[in-house]
């Protein structure tokens, strides 16, 4: 049987009718029902379609008369429906005391995992946390850290520290970016760590690069570089290792890999990013076995070197540490 | 490695209408579609179905971790809402009278179209049995994959993301998968034949 005809046949035997459009749309309204119904709702999705800007505006709007210009600014932006605000990413991951989060003058209240961030967001973190971005890519947080979503490209960090991971996409126009006290950072598809306070900023560059600007200029730092900054604008800039123990922070917010049914190359090559150490292959022996093997079960841990030498020992290669590199090469 | 999933489901508990449009509309035509290849209800148990579990899903959004795809987690509830449906459909009379009036005027005006007679019906119904028979034989990922991608039509790239791989790596797969399919299609056909003693 060649090919195509497998291909006839499992589309032969797994062709079903398609959904009639009557049905599905009284399947919908009755989904529907239950969702705008359901208690795990962050706020009923009935506001969230047809806010009812207007009865507010008309109560506020009363009152701004008597009242203050200021005062109603401040009122409104306390009352400003959620729905206007963009998602931009999601809490992943929380350890320990996790994440606070407030917007405008509203109570902070916490930030469970699978909970929207949106513009407009101020994030207390009280533990280390991992963001999944909308735009892919991730966003770690160390205990802390004070950081308002400015815009869907752009983080305000008042204080603390963060990594951002954020592989570069097809067609992106508009770079990430983070503003700090001493500085705009710009991120040209990398991963990146920035720790900022009143008085400095400093970047860590471990892939990629970042476009710095300062009171002083603006300059473009490489993979492999630090850059100290003060809000005066004075600048240092020294190479730094990608991987090590100033590293270690983030290790406990890798984002899961499923390692079933993966070629052993994409495991490599996550783990090399993760660990910030580059990968190299003995030969091309070693680097066709890598791809031509797949992986089946689960890692502990998985972004170390100790889940490497686990995963790598079911199989024909094995590794060594080589001026930073992973070094691969057959057995 | 889910996080579109897990955005997606986020923006439904915030109560974006649009995430849940898109999650209505890309799943339950293929949750329809996956609980009639694995069930012998009729159309109308399937539908009831594929309805109660996706309102248990938005009722229970919380309770997605995001540690599979959103379709696979919606699967597990439909398998559960399956066995239920299967219990209900047995309870049913299987028998209806052909003399009652309403039943006699709505029997005068069917007429069955030329794909549904009985004979096309039976070798359609026994092949697609066969087929998933084989499937079910396969380790599951390939299943899935030859499913997603043969049956509900989904690019490589959409199956990449339910499976969490790269697309590489799933055309890989998907090749490794068809392999396998045909070794067991083939097998099976050769079981079936009647071998001298």
């Amino acid at each position: 049987m060649t090919d195509p005809e497998v291909e006839q046949l499992l589309s032969r035997g797994l062709a079903t009718r398609p959904a009639n459009t009557e049905t599905l749309e009284r399947m919908r309204t009755a989904v529907s029902q239950a969702w705008k119904a359901a208690p795990n709702l962050a706020q009923s999705p009935a506001t969230v379609e047809s806010p009812r800007a207007g009865s507010r505006w008309a109560l506020w709007g009363g009152l701004a008369i008597a009242a203050s210009l200021v005062a109603l600014s401040v009122t409104l932006l306390a009352i400003r429906p959620v729905v206007d605000r963009q998602i931009v990413g999601s809490l992943a991951r929380s350890i320990d005391a996790g994440v606070e989060i407030s917007q405008g003058f509203a109570r902070a209240r916490g930030l469970g995992a699978g909970d929207p961030l949106r513009v407009g967001d101020t994030l207390k973190v009280r533990g280390p946390i991992l963001v999944a971005l909308a735009q892919g890519g991730s966003l770690r947080a160390a205990p802390d850290t004070v950081m308002t979503v400015a815009s869907d490209t752009q983080i305000t960090l008042e204080r603390g520290l963060i990594y951002l991971d954020k592989p570069p996409a097809r067609g992106e126009t508009r770079p990430m970016r983070i503003a700090t006290r001493s500085g705009l950072i710009e991120h040209l598809g990398t991963e990146f760590e920035v720790m900022s306070d009143d008085h400095a900023v400093r970047i860590r560059v471990r892939e990629g690069q970042v476009r710095f600007s300062g009171a002083s200029g603006a300059l473009v730092a490489n993979a492999g570089t630090e850059l100290l900054s003060s809000r005066a604008g004075a600048i240092a800039e020294r190479p730094i290792q990608t991987y090590g123990r100033d590293w270690l922070w983030i290790a406990e917010l890798t984002p899961n890999f499923a390692v079933e049914g993966r070629s052993l190359m994409d495991y490599l090559e996550w783990v090399s990013r993760e660990l910030g150490r580059p990968l190299v292959f003995a030969n091309d022996q070693a680097r066709d076995s890598a791809r031509r093997t797949i992986l089946h079960g689960s890692a502990q841990n998985q972004a170390s070197l100790d889940a490497l030498a686990d995963v790598l020992s079911t199989t024909t290669l094995s590794y060594e540490l080589a001026e930073g590199a992973i070094r691969v090469h057959s057995n | 490695m889910y996080e579109a999933d897990q955005l997606l489901v986020s923006r439904m508990r915030a109560g974006d209408q649009r995430a849940f449009d898109e999650f209505f509309n890309v799943n339950a035509p293929r949750l329809l579609a996956f609980v009639s290849r694995r069930s012998t209800l009729d159309l109308a148990s399937v539908e009831d179905v594929v309805q109660s579990s996706l309102i248990k899903a938005v009722g229970h959004l919380a309770g997605y971790r995001a540690e599979a795809a959103l379709f696979t987690w919606l699967t597990e509830i439909c398998f559960h809402e399956l066995v239920d449906g299967h219990r209900k459909a047995e309870r049913r009379p299987t028998h209806i009278s052909l003399d009652d009036s309403a039943t006699a005027s709505q029997v005068a005006e069917l007429r069955t179209p030329a794909h549904m007679q009985p004979e096309g019906r039976l070798e359609a119904a026994s092949h697609s049995a066969e087929v998933m028979r084989v499937l079910g034989s396969l380790p599951k990922h390939y299943a899935l994959a030859l499913e997603a991608k043969y049956g509900d039509g989904l690019s490589v790239e959409a199956i990449a993301n339910m499976l969490g791989m790269s697309t590489t790596a799933t055309q890989s797969l998907l090749a490794r998968a068809r392999e396998l399919f045909r070794e067991r299609w083939n097998f099976s056909l050769v079981g079936a034949v009647d071998l001298p003693l």
